[in-house]
């Protein structure tokens, strides 16, 4: 493949955008080409930088009411204002906030990690305070080593670039009162959350599955580590990629 | 059918007004966002927004995609809206019309690196964004903010998908380069 095509391919490429026989054209150029992958990485911090930094903007109430005003007009006649209609948003955001306190109230400790993990997420690609990565770097080999002496566990790192989740990076986190690694990957304009910790509660069948604001959340016990994942990714692509994990993890010495 | 009116939004019936409040309506924060970043202002992405969302209506009757594509069909108002209103700013400009191998690389009005090396690096990117020309502009907000496919983008822009593609990758480019001045990667 010829380099001066290469950049609009590639973008294209990581947009899922690129016909597959060209896909995997690329990918056998990609693979050979150091210059090729430190372009994809850098698209790919860049991806991560505009989706954590760049805002969106939410419609103004008063621009959602100049909106609707020519909505109305043709109906208007014959028709009574409705105050209820208020009254009744009002009433349902009360019962919003009371269920949320019960929920709040009633709240496991599963929950509450559950809750720390997406909370983790959130702030991870919040723009301004959060930050995503501590080390950005797509080598496995540089990141894991990385948190050497930042925590009292090392945490295996993989990279499934070559299956269409490449490492982005990793950062220190807080969850569940402990400091725990937080390993991230991307999946096109998607990123994943990857948060672990050493846990001695044994294997399981998991994942288990849940749903939060959108983001869904994963999660499974290996022999050694407690394994959450998080993202906006489908359900169905976030199935495979923990797929991949633990299929690592049990092939791993 | 030859007689279809200009003003037959006015004439929607409640059951078509009740399709726009949920096909349609939904997309006001896209259709917001889309604005700020054509208009770089609050004040004229609300009007923007409002102006299109009329035509909008006003145009409705004649939507015939399937409900899935009225957030690519809004959208491409608002960026026909914001172009119509842009122009009116700059009347003076008009003449100027954006030449792909001319302006893609010529704008860089300021240096980067000397204006952004003090600034937080999520401010820097969204104000590199803001300094692209508006063809750049455009396909960055679509795809990366709005999530746009290629070819909903080159509906909305109005260009083949193949200038999608590059414009999308040189816009990527000025914004990497950007990025990269402000973390001194």
């Amino acid at each position: 493949m010829s380099h001066p095509n290469f950049e609009s391919q590639l973008d294209a490429y990581l947009d899922g955008e690129l016909a597959a026989v060209d896909a995997r054209e690329l990918e056998a150029h990609v693979a050979q080409c150091r210059e090729c992958m430190e372009f994809r990485d850098r698209r790919l911090a860049l991806r991560v930088a505009i989706k954590a930094r760049v805002p969106t903007f939410q419609a103004s109430d008063v621009l959602r009411q100049r909106v609707r005003a020519p909505m109305r007009k043709p109906s208007m006649v014959g028709s009574r204002p409705r105050p209820w209609r208020s009254l009744a948003i009002a009433a349902s955001l009360a019962v919003v906030a009371l269920g949320t306190w019960q929920l709040a109230a009633r709240r496991s400790a599963g929950e509450a990690l559950a809750g720390d993990v997406f909370t983790s997420h959130v702030r991870s690609l919040m723009p301004g305070g959060g930050h995503l990565t501590d080390v950005l770097s797509s080598d496995q080999h540089t990141v894991k080593p990385w948190f050497n002496g930042k925590l009292d566990y090392s945490p295996p790192v993989y990279d499934f670039a070559g299956r269409g989740y490449p490492l982005l990076g990793g950062r220190l986190d807080y969850v569940g009162g402990r400091s725990v690694a937080a390993l991230v990957y991307g999946r096109r304009q998607h990123v994943i959350n990857v948060v672990l910790w050493p846990s001695a509660r044994g294997g399981d069948l998991g994942p288990t599955t849940q749903t939060r604001q959108g983001y869904h959340l994963l999660h499974w016990n290996t022999p050694a580590y407690a394994y959450w994942v998080v993202s906006d990714l489908g359900l169905t692509e976030l199935r495979e990629f923990s797929r991949l994990l633990q299929q690592a993890d049990s092939a791993a010495p | 059918m030859a007689a279809k009116s200009s003003s037959e939004g006015e004439r929607l019936d409640s059951h078509e007004l009740e399709r726009f409040e949920t096909v349609v309506l939904p997309h006001l924060d896209a259709a917001y966002t889309l604005a700020r970043y054509l208009t770089r202002n609050d004040h004229d992405a609300e009007d923007v927004v409002q102006d299109a969302y009329l035509r909008a209506l006003k145009y409705f009757g004649g939507f015939r995609g399937e409900d899935s594509s009225a957030r690519a069909w809004v959208l491409a108002i608002v960026r026909n809206t914001a172009y119509t209103w842009r122009r009116r700013q700059h009347s003076d400009t008009l003449g100027t019309e954006f030449n792909e191998e001319l302006h893609s690389d010529a704008v860089a009005d300021e240096h980067p690196e000397a204006t952004l090396l003090k600034r937080d690096a999520g401010e820097s990117l969204t104000r590199a964004l803001d300094q692209l020309p508006i063809e750049f502009r455009e396909v960055i907000v679509l795809r990366e903010l709005e999530g746009l496919s290629y070819k909903e983008i080159s509906d909305v822009a109005g260009v083949p998908v193949g200038t999608v593609m590059s414009r999308l990758s040189r816009a990527r480019q000025r914004l990497q380069e950007a990025l990269c001045a402000a973390e001194e990667c």
